[in-house]
C-alpha cells in the first residue's frame, strides 16, 4: 500500500512537472467531405425526425401555375420577375398605406435576387424558399423624381430583366424613353413611393439610386413572407409579359 | 515556457505539400501533437448538397464531417473542433427550427469553441439567446461587447483549454454588424476594435495565461479586394503578434493551404478558412518539443 502510495506522489509529481516546449513543427490539411466519407448513423438518425417535419413543410402545395415561370423568357422583363414584383406590391401596399397612409407608386427588385425557376404546376413551400433564399425585408424608400430618372437610366444601361411591377410603362427609343407611371408621366419634381428590398435599399447589386431616400420605410416583412402569402392567397398564378417594358428596337 | 519563433521554414517561402502525415522514425517521445479542426460558415446545411448541384454535388453534410472528425480523434485524441461563425441561415432547417438542430448536431460532434456571425444575428440576437442551451460547446468573442444584451455573460472573449499539456488560448472576432444586421437585430451589442481587442487579447493569453498556442476564431473576413484596408484577417494578422493561427469566415474564402502572414515581430501567423457550407473539414497540426532536445531553434511549416 505504501509503495503504491509512494509511486502515486512520484507520478503526480512527474506528470506536473512541466517540461518547456517549444513549437517545431506545422501541417497543415484540408479535407472536402465528399461522397466517399461515410455517414455517422447517429447523426443521421437524430437529423431524420426534423427532415421529416420539414418535407412535409416544404412539400405543402401554396398555388398553382399553367406556365413555366422563370427570369430569363423576355429581354427586359420575365415572368417571374414581373409576378415578383407584383405579388410584393400587392402584399406590401396595404401594410404601407396603414403606417403611412400613403401607397406605393410602383416595385423594382434585382434580376440576380430571382434565386429559381418555379416549373408549371403545383406551387409549393419549396418554391418559395428556393426563389428567395436570403431574408430580405421589404422597404419603400421614397425617391425624388431625379433619383427615379436615375432608376431608368440604371435599368437602360443594365440591359437586364430587373423586376419592375405594372405600374411601369417604360417605352425604350434606342437612347430615349418615355416613362408612365400610373398613366402619368415622370415628374421630376414629385416624389415617389418605391417598393425594393433592404438589401437593394443598401447599394446592393449597385443599385445606389436608393440610398440616401427623401425618407425610408421599413415593413418589417420578409420579401419570402410577402411571397408566401401571396400564393397562399391566389389559386392559380396569373401572369404574362406585358407592355411594362417596351423596346422599339 | 518560451515561445518559439517561426524562423525555420522548410524551402523558405515556398512550402511543402505533407499531409498531416506524421513519420514514425522521427517522431520522439517527447513530442506533443495538437490537431485543430476547422469549419466556417456552415450555413445550416445538414445535409449534402443535392446530387444536381451545380458546385457542390453530393458535397457537404453534418453526419459525414462527423464521420472525419471521429477518424482524426482517433489518431489523436488530442483534438480540437473550432467554428468561425455563421452556423445559421441558409436552408429551411434554420427558418422552421430556429437553429436548434445546428447547435444540437454541433454539441454532438463535440465541437469545443466558436465565434459569432453576422448570421447569427439572423433571428435577432434573442433568437440566438434562445437557442443557447442546445450548445454544448463555448462562444467566444472579444470585440462585440453584450453587456447590455441578453448575452451578457453568455459569451466570454476568450477560453483557455489544456490538451496533451499544452495550453491553448482562443479568442472571438466578430465584424462591424452596422449595415450588415440591422440594428432591431443586433440591439445594444457594441462592436470594440478588433486590433485593439487583439492587443488586450494576446497580451492576456500570452502573458497573465502563459498559452503555448493562440488562435483566433474571426468572422471578419479573409480580404478585401475592393477595400485593401478594411479589417480583414490579413490585415489582422500584419498588425498584431502572438497570434499562431487565425481561423476566419465571412467571405467564404476556399484556401487550398493557409497562407502564411507575417506579423509585427515579423513571425508567421497562418490564416485559414475553408469555404462554406461544411463542403470541406479543415486542419491544422501543431507539434511541440521539449526544450534543450539539441534541436535547433524554430519551427518547419508543411503546408
Amino acid at each position: 500500500m505504501k509503495l503504491i502510495y509512494t509511486f502515486l506522489v512520484l507520478f503526480v509529481l512527474v506528470s506536473c512537472k512541466k517540461a518547456p516546449t517549444q513549437l517545431t513543427k506545422i501541417t497543415a490539411k484540408t479535407t472536402v467531405v465528399d461522397s466517399t466519407v461515410a455517414s455517422t448513423t447517429t447523426i443521421t438518425d437524430f437529423v431524420a425526425p426534423y427532415k421529416k417535419q420539414l418535407t412535409t413543410k416544404m412539400e405543402q402545395v401554396l398555388s398553382y401555375t399553367p406556365i413555366n415561370l422563370t427570369r430569363e423568357d423576355g429581354k427586359l422583363q420575365s415572368t417571374l420577375g414581373n409576378l415578383m414584383a407584383d405579388m410584393c406590391l400587392d402584399i406590401a401596399n396595404p401594410l404601407y398605406q396603414e403606417k403611412t397612409n400613403n401607397t406605393i407608386d410602383f416595385a423594382m427588385f434585382n434580376n440576380g435576387g430571382i434565386r429559381a425557376p418555379i416549373p408549371k404546376g403545383a406551387v409549393t413551400m419549396q418554391h418559395a424558399f428556393q426563389l428567395m433564399p436570403f431574408e430580405n425585408e421589404l422597404v419603400v424608400a421614397t425617391l425624388t423624381g431625379d433619383k427615379v430618372a436615375e432608376l431608368v437610366s440604371f435599368f437602360i444601361e443594365n440591359n437586364r430583366a430587373h423586376p419592375l411591377s405594372k405600374e411601369i410603362n417604360l417605352i425604350l427609343d434606342g437612347k430615349d424613353y418615355t416613362l408612365m407611371i400610373h398613366g402619368k408621366p415622370l415628374e421630376r419634381t414629385k416624389t415617389y413611393n418605391v417598393l425594393t428590398s433592404d438589401y437593394l435599399q443598401n447599394g446592393g447589386d449597385h443599385m445606389d439610386f436608393f440610398k440616401n431616400p427623401v425618407t425610408l420605410t421599413p415593413l418589417d416583412y420578409k420579401v419570402r413572407d410577402a411571397i408566401i402569402d401571396y400564393f397562399k392567397k391566389t389559386d392559380t398564378l396569373k401572369v404574362s409579359l406585358d407592355n411594362r417594358v417596351i423596346s422599339k428596337q | 515556457m518560451k515561445r518559439r519563433n517561426f524562423t525555420k521554414q522548410l524551402g523558405g517561402a515556398a512550402v511543402l505539400t505533407a499531409s498531416g502525415l506524421t513519420l514514425p522514425a522521427f517522431k520522439k517521445k517527447s513530442q506533443r501533437q495538437i490537431t485543430i479542426l476547422h469549419t466556417n460558415d456552415t450555413h445550416s446545411h445538414i445535409e449534402p448538397f443535392e446530387a444536381t448541384h451545380f458546385r457542390y454535388a453530393n458535397q457537404g453534410g453534418v453526419a459525414k464531417r462527423a464521420t472525419l472528425i471521429e477518424q482524426v480523434r482517433k489518431e489523436n485524441p488530442y483534438t480540437l473542433l473550432l467554428d468561425a461563425g455563421d452556423i445559421f441561415q441558409g436552408t429551411p432547417y434554420f427558418n422552421y427550427f430556429g437553429g436548434e438542430l445546428e447547435f444540437r448536431l454541433m454539441s454532438m460532434l463535440k465541437y469545443d469553441v466558436a465565434t459569432i456571425g453576422n448570421h447569427d444575428f439572423d433571428n435577432s440576437i434573442d433568437g440566438l439567446y434562445k437557442q443557447l442551451p442546445h450548445a454544448k460547446f463555448d462562444f467566444v468573442s472579444a470585440n462585440y461587447d453584450f453587456s447590455n444584451t441578453v448575452l451578457d455573460t453568455h459569451v466570454k472573449p476568450y477560453k483557455t483549454l489544456i490538451k496533451n499539456d499544452i495550453k491553448i488560448g482562443i479568442f472571438g472576432l466578430g465584424i462591424e454588424l452596422e449595415g450588415l444586421v440591422g440594428k432591431k437585430m443586433y440591439k445594444e451589442t457594441k462592436y470594440l476594435d478588433p486590433i485593439e481587442m487583439t492587443q488586450e487579447m494576446t497580451q492576456k493569453l500570452k502573458q497573465t495565461e502563459k498559452c503555448d498556442l493562440i488562435i483566433c476564431l474571426s468572422h471578419l473576413g479573409y480580404h478585401y479586394k475592393d477595400n485593401a484596408n478594411k479589417i480583414s484577417d490579413l490585415n489582422l494578422a500584419k498588425a498584431t503578434k502572438d497570434i499562431d493561427l487565425i481561423i476566419g469566415g465571412h467571405t467564404h474564402t476556399f484556401l487550398p493551404k493557409p497562407t502564411l502572414v507575417k506579423n509585427l515581430d515579423n513571425k508567421n501567423v497562418l490564416v485559414n478558412q475553408v469555404g462554406a457550407y461544411g463542403v470541406n473539414l479543415g486542419r491544422v497540426d501543431f507539434y511541440f518539443d521539449e526544450m534543450n532536445n539539441n534541436e535547433a531553434n524554430g519551427t518547419s511549416i508543411l503546408i
